[in-house]
C-alpha cells in the first residue's frame, strides 16, 4: 500500500496538473483526493512538486531478440524502458529470424513472459523474412494477439504485395506500420541529402524517398479499406502529406514521430558523429520545426523513440560503416521534458496523450489513468531534479545514443506497474 | 602551429597553409640539387594504407617521404574484397601496435582517416577519403597556381566535371577560397548538386562560364568507373558538352588560360589530345608540385602524444556470439 501526498497529477485532458493524495493499493488506484487518511501499513511518500502520470508506451522499439542479444536482450530492453519510465511497450520483427510466423511470435512472447517486469508486445512482419515477396503467416500471428504488421526497417517494395496483405488482414482486424523508404532513391547512407551530405562527401537520402513511400501506403490503405500507420516521420512534406490525408477523412491513417527527429538536425553529426546515424535520417531545422508543429496539431498522433540498439563496436567504425539507429528509452521522456515541456514548447497533458494514451489505443489497449478504480500504471517524475545520462545510468545493453554522458532537468523517480514498485530512485 | 594529422583543408587556418605552401618552395628546390635527399625524417617510419588503388598520389607520397629519408612501409590492402569499417578497426589496432610515425590513408569510405587519427598515436595524413577531402591534393594546386599568380587573390578558377563525386573539387575549392581565389563550377545537373555552397557560382553552360572570365580552366577526372547509375547519357556526350574540345581549346588559347586536371586524364572525355602539347597545360607540374607539398606536409606533422582514444571502444565481438540471458 503506497500513499503519495500532495501529487501533482498529469493526464491526457488538461494541461493543468492536479494536486491530489493517491492511495495505490492491490495493484489499483484506490482513493484520491486532498488530505487523504493514512491507513494503517501504509507507506507515506512525499511527492510534494513533483508529477504523477500515466506509464508511458512504446509502440515502436528494437529488442534484437532473438539473434542480435548482444545489441540488446527483452530484459536488457524492458530496464531501459522502466529506466525511462515506459511501462510497456511494441517490439518490430527485424528479428533473426524474423516475426514472420507463429511459432516465431510465441517464442518471443513467452520469453517476455519470464524476462520482462512490463507487458511487451510484438508486430509482426508483413512478408515472410521481410523480403517484400510472400505474405508471412498472417492470422497465426494475430491469434496470438499480434495486431500490427510490418516490415520495418524496409519497405515492402512491391506496392501489389503491400495492397494484397492490406486486403487480406484488414478482415482480421490488423493494421499496418510503414517504413517509408524508396531505396533507389536513399541509398545506403543514412544522412540527409543536402549541405551537409555534400560537406561529408557521403551520398545523401533525400526526403522525398520518404515522401513518395509516405504517399503511396496511404493510397494504398484507402484503396483497400485499411487502417496504416506511417513509423518516424522526418521531413516536412512528410508531416503536411499525413496532414493532408488526414484532413479528407476518407482512410484511417495515423502516425508516429520520433524524440530525435523533433531535436536534432544533419548539422549535429558534425565530425562524422555516429550516434546521429540513423534512418529516416535527420533533416534540417525546418523539418523539426514542422514536425513539432504536426506534433501540436495532432498530425501525429504519438511519440515513438524507434529505440535501436547497436553494440559500442559496430557504432565506432566510420560514419559509412557504422549501422543506423540510436537509443531512446532510458532517455525519452526526460528529454522531452528538458527541450520542450521546461522552456513551455507544450505541456504535460501532450506528453500523456503522445507518449501513453495514444500509444496504447494504436495498439487496442486501454488507456493508463491515474484514476480512481484505475490499475496502477503511472510514475513519479521530479522536475527540479537532473538526470546525467551516463553508461551506468543506462539500462539499454548499448549506449549508441546522443544524449550519453549530457545532463538534463528532469529525472523519473518511481515507476508503478500493478503491485510492484519497477523503479526507485 | 604543430599538428598531428592533415584529414582536411576546412579546419586549415590561411597561416598553416600559406607557411606548408612556403615550405613546398624551399623543398621543391631542392630537386634541382644532385643528392636530393635530407635526413628530415630520418629513423621515422611512414606507413602506406590505400585501400583504393592508386599509382599517382601513392607513388608522390612515396618519394617524398624517401626524401625525406624516412623508412616506407606498405600495408598490403586486398583491393579484389570490399573492405568495410570493421576490418579496418582491426588493422588500427596492428598499426598502434606498431608504433608506425606516419600513416598516408586513402579509402572510399569518407570520415575514416579521421577515425583511424583518433585511435592511432601516427600522424595521419589522407590522400583521399571517399567524397570527401584530398587535402594534398588541394594544396598542390594551389602551389601550382601560385607559381603562376604570385599573388592568386581576385584569380578565378573554373572546375568542370564531376562535382558530387570529387573530394578533389570540394578541398581545391575550399583552399583556393581561403587565398582569395574565385571559384565556380560547371557540370551535368546530376553530378552539380543544387545545394553546393552558395559561395560558389554554378554555370549550366560552357559559354556564360567562359563569360565568366576563368584564369584557370580546372577539369576533373570523370570517374566511370565510380557511377554505379548513370548521370549522363554517354561519353561522348559529356565530352561535347562539358569537355575542352579541339575547338574550345582554340579559344583558351586564345584567351590565355591556363589548364589543370588531378589526373589520370581520360583522353577524349574531359580533354582532347591537342591538349597535352598545349604550353599553357600545368598538368606535369601539377605531378611535380605534388612532391614537395607532400614533404612539407610530412615535415610538418608532429606524431605521437596521448590519442583520444574513443571512450566506446570495446573489443570486438565474435560474429555468431550470443550473450546468454539471465
Ligand atoms: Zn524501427
Amino acid at each position: 500500500m503506497i500513499l503519495l501526498q500532495n501529487a501533482r497529477i498529469a493526464s491526457e485532458n488538461s494541461p493543468t496538473l492536479l494536486e491530489s493524495d493517491v492511495l495505490i493499493a492491490e495493484g489499483k488506484i484506490q482513493d484520491m483526493g486532498s488530505k487523504l487518511a493514512i491507513p494503517e501499513g501504509a507507506r507515506v511518500i512525499d511527492a510534494r512538486g513533483r508529477i504523477l502520470m500515466p506509464g508511458m508506451f512504446d509502440a515502436h522499439v528494437h529488442f534484437r531478440a532473438p539473434g542480435f542479444e548482444n545489441k540488446e536482450t527483452i530484459t536488457t530492453g524492458s530496464e531501459a524502458a522502466i529506466n525511462g519510465g515506459v511501462t510497456g511497450v511494441v517490439m518490430m520483427p527485424n528479428t533473426r529470424p524474423a516475426l514472420d510466423s507463429a511459432s516465431a511470435v510465441d517464442a518471443v512472447l513467452e520469453n517476455a513472459r519470464h524476462r520482462a517486469r512490463i507487458p511487451v508486445y510484438t508486430s509482426g512482419c508483413v512478408t515472410k523474412n521481410r523480403e517484400g515477396k510472400e505474405l508471412a503467416e498472417i492470422e497465426g500471428m494475430r491469434e496470438l494477439g499480434v495486431k500490427m504488421l510490418t516490415d520495418d526497417g524496409d519497405t515492402t517494395a512491391d506496392p501489389a504485395v503491400l495492397l494484397r496483405a492490406m486486403q487480406y488482414a484488414t478482415e482480421f482486424g490488423m493494421f499496418f506500420a510503414s517504413h517509408c523508404e524508396v531505396p533507389e532513391l536513399a541509398g545506403p547512407r543514412a544522412l540527409n541529402e543536402g549541405v551537409m551530405s555534400y560537406r561529408l562527401g557521403i551520398k545523401g537520402s533525400p526526403a522525398c524517398a520518404e515522401e513518395i513511400i509516405i504517399d503511396r501506403d496511404i493510397r494504398l490503405a484507402r484503396a483497400a479499406g485499411a487502417h496504416v500507420h506511417i513509423q518516424h516521420v522526418s521531413s516536412k512534406l512528410g508531416m503536411e502529406t499525413i496532414r493532408w490525408w488526414k484532413s479528407r477523412g476518407d482512410v484511417k491513417v495515423t502516425a508516429e514521430v520520433a524524440p530525435h527527429h523533433l531535436l536534432f538536425t544533419d548539422e549535429h553529426i558534425g565530425d562524422y558523429d555516429t550516434n546521429y546515424k540513423m534512418n529516416p535520417p535527420l533533416r534540417t531545422q525546418a523539418d523539426c520545426d514542422a514536425l513539432l508543429e504536426g506534433l501540436k496539431e495532432g498530425v501525429f498522433d504519438l511519440i515513438a523513440t524507434d529505440h535501436a540498439p547497436h553494440t559500442p563496436f559496430e557504432k565506432a567504425q566510420d560514419f559509412v560503416s557504422a549501422p543506423n539507429g540510436i537509443t531512446g528509452l532510458d532517455t525519452a521522456l526526460v528529454s522531452l521534458y528538458h527541450h520542450f515541456v521546461e522552456p513551455g514548447k507544450f505541456d504535460w497533458d501532450l506528453v500523456v496523450k503522445r507518449y501513453s494514451a495514444e500509444s496504447r489505443r494504436l495498439m487496442g489497449l486501454p488507456v493508463a489513468a491515474i484514476e480512481v478504480g484505475q490499475p496502477a500504471d503511472c510514475l513519479l517524475f521530479d522536475t527540479e531534479a537532473e538526470t546525467t545520462f551516463t553508461k551506468d545510468f543506462m539500462k539499454s545493453k548499448s549506449q549508441n545514443t546522443p544524449f550519453i554522458d549530457q545532463t538534463l532537468k528532469g529525472r523519473v523517480d518511481m515507476v508503478i506497474l500493478g503491485t510492484e514498485v519497477l523503479l526507485e530512485r | 602551429m604543430a599538428r598531428k594529422d592533415l584529414l582536411d583543408i576546412a579546419s586549415l587556418h590561411r597561416e598553416e597553409i600559406e607557411f606548408l605552401l612556403d615550405q613546398s618552395t624551399s623543398f621543391k628546390k631542392l630537386f634541382t640539387r644532385s643528392v636530393k635527399k635530407i635526413p628530415a625524417l630520418e629513423g621515422k617510419s611512414v606507413l602506406m594504407l590505400f585501400y583504393e588503388a592508386s599509382t599517382r598520389t601513392h607513388s608522390s607520397f612515396e618519394v617524398a617521404a624517401k626524401r625525406l629519408s624516412a623508412e616506407v612501409t606498405n600495408f598490403n590492402v586486398d583491393h579484389s574484397s570490399i573492405t568495410k569499417g570493421e576490418s579496418v578497426r582491426e588493422t588500427i589496432e596492428t598499426l598502434q601496435a606498431m608504433r608506425t610515425d606516419y600513416i598516408v590513408v586513402r579509402h572510399s569510405h569518407s570520415g575514416l582517416p579521421g577515425m583511424i587519427a583518433r585511435q592511432t598515436t601516427a600522424a595521419v595524413i589522407n590522400a583521399g577519403d571517399g567524397a570527401h577531402e584530398h587535402p594534398t591534393q588541394a594544396l598542390l594546386d594551389a602551389f601550382t597556381i601560385k607559381e603562376k599568380f604570385p599573388d592568386p587573390r581576385g584569380k578565378k578558377v573554373l572546375i568542370i566535371g564531376d562535382i558530387l563525386h570529387s573530394r578533389v573539387a570540394r578541398s581545391t575549392s575550399t583552399l583556393l577560397q581561403k587565398l582569395g581565389v574565385e571559384v565556380a563550377y560547371l557540370g551535368p545537373g546530376s553530378l552539380v548538386p543544387k545545394y553546393v555552397p552558395a559561395t560558389i557560382p554554378r554555370f549550366t553552360d560552357y559559354e556564360a562560364a567562359m563569360a565568366w572570365g576563368p584564369d584557370v580552366v580546372y577539369l576533373l577526372r570523370v570517374q566511370l568507373e565510380r557511377q554505379d547509375v548513370q548521370f549522363f547519357p554517354s561519353v561522348r556526350e559529356y565530352h561535347r558538352v562539358y569537355g575542352i574540345t579541339n575547338t574550345r581549346l582554340a579559344e583558351i588559347s586564345d584567351r590565355g588560360l591556363y589548364i589543370m586536371h588531378p589526373g589520370p586524364v581520360n583522353r577524349g572525355v574531359e580533354l582532347c589530345d591537342a591538349v597535352m602539347d598545349y604550353e599553357r597545360s600545368l598538368i606535369t607540374n601539377q605531378v611535380e608540385n605534388g612532391i614537395s607539398v607532400r614533404m612539407a606536409v610530412l615535415d610538418w606533422l608532429t606524431p605521437g602524444g596521448d590519442f583520444p582514444r574513443q571512450e566506446s571502444y570495446v573489443a570486438p565481438q565474435r560474429a555468431n556470439s550470443t550473450v546468454i540471458m539471465p
